[in-house]
């Protein structure tokens, strides 16, 4: 485990990213969840309005969210990058320029060519075109640009997919399981000395009581 | 003892199934070096920049559709969502960019530091220039740059959420209230 004042030494972000723009993407992207998270949970620790009952039932609340939407970040942003990178690393995507390339070498099958036995092609799950003996000599320069912009872009489509479609449908399922609880709590709390009228929790109180907390749902860094 | 292997025909018939798929060869020059472009030039302000579009696209209309709620508070989640997207973004992006500039200016390659500049502000330009740097890889260093920027932006960010996000929020989760309610005075805000 690296400790964390390590993270924001020269040595190491350099080494980490300076060569995968798309690694620092997913990784500051988690980093952003969670110091977000932390956040909203230290707001709630510190906020005099909300009782030590309450405390005890959105603490971990805010973790279970803050966790879930860590996990799906970074599961459905990486998943998706692996897809891209595949893709590029195969050659299955690939510029005409590393096509000729790869043709040169003999490593793409011709239309109607007979296919060598154990030999890997362009576009095969097991070719890796960084693997090429002359990769770095005559390769890297061309196909490099082409695949760190195609990684780029799957770590954005996997974050898309998952800050603004999956986490906002666990979230309104949650939220609303939430305003049930809530509601209830609150009946509990009052109806001994209520008229049945006003036993309802009108929309007013709800309102009221999800202002008094720091936050309803995700809030992004 | 004998093993029996589930996973390795279901692992042979995926990859036997990617094998099938016809390649994909670019050829167009444009978008070549627009992906190109989008690797070495994007990062964090354009990441959050984008998901702060498609957010304002997509999370009301799931919002704005979440049948499990009543009408009003589907109401106001809308105007919430759309609030803490806009301040969210509006602050996440400015953060973001200032704080690379910010590390652009302290790690400057020495060759580009002026002579006469005093020693003070030399040390100011290159405290930050990475010593594992080979001084030629400009790409790296950029690269470094971004990263190093979104970094401390996002320890700053602890600080804004309760600075600038909350409270922009609430303004502007207000504002978009109002609206609604004279929408739904004129008849126009129906769900």
């Amino acid at each position: 485990m690296i400790p964390p004042m390590k993270w924001f030494s020269k040595s190491y972000v350099f080494e980490k990213f300076s060569k995968n723009p798309a690694n620092m993407l997913v990784v500051t992207g988690v980093l952003g969840w969670v110091l977000s998270s932390a956040a909203q949970i230290f707001a709630i620790a510190i906020n005099d309005k909300i009782s030590p009952k309450e405390k005890m039932f959105l603490i971990p609340q805010e973790i279970a969210d803050a966790v879930v939407n860590c996990v799906s970040f970074y599961t459905v942003t990486s998943g998706v990058k692996y897809i891209g990178k595949k893709l590029t690393n195969t050659a299955k995507l690939r510029t005409d320029a590393v096509s000729k390339l790869l043709k040169d070498r003999g490593l793409i099958l011709e239309k109607g060519a007979e296919r060598v036995k154990n030999k890997a092609y362009a576009g095969d799950w097991n070719f890796d075109i960084t693997k090429l003996p002359d990769y770095e000599s005559k390769i890297e320069s061309v196909y490099k640009p082409f695949n760190n912009g195609a990684e780029v872009i799957a770590s954005l489509v996997g974050s898309i997919i998952s800050s603004n479609l999956i986490t906002p449908i666990f979230r309104n399922h949650y939220a609303a399981k939430k305003q049930k609880e809530l509601m209830s709590y609150n009946k509990k709390n009052t109806q001994q000395n209520l008229t049945p009228f006003q036993q309802k929790v009108s929309f007013a109180d709800y309102q009221k009581l999800i202002y008094s907390r720091p936050k309803s749902g995700n809030l992004k860094v | 003892m004998v093993s029996v292997n589930f996973i390795s025909p279901i692992t042979n018939t995926c990859k036997a199934a990617y094998n099938k798929l016809p390649s994909i060869v670019v050829a167009k020059d444009s978008v070549i070096n627009g992906v190109a472009h989008i690797g070495q030039k994007w990062t964090s302000p354009h990441q959050r920049a984008i998901l702060g579009i498609t957010a304002i696209v997509m999370q009301p209309f799931l919002d704005w559709h979440n049948k499990k709620v009543d009408e009003k508070t589907r109401k106001v989640s809308v105007a919430r969502t759309c609030a803490k997207i806009i301040a969210g973004t509006l602050t996440g992006v400015a953060l973001r960019y200032g704080f690379i500039k910010g590390i652009k200016a302290m790690s400057t390659p020495l060759a580009k530091v002026p002579k006469n500049a005093s020693n003070f502000k030399q040390k100011m330009m290159t405290c930050l220039t990475p010593s594992e740097w080979d001084q030629k890889d400009m790409k790296a260093l950029e690269q470094y740059q971004f990263a190093m920027g979104t970094m401390w932006s996002l320890v700053a960010m602890m600080f804004t959420n309760f600075l600038i996000d909350a409270p922009l929020t609430k303004f502007l989760t207000n504002k978009f209230i109002a609206i609604q309610h004279k929408m739904d005075q004129k008849g126009e805000n129906k769900v």
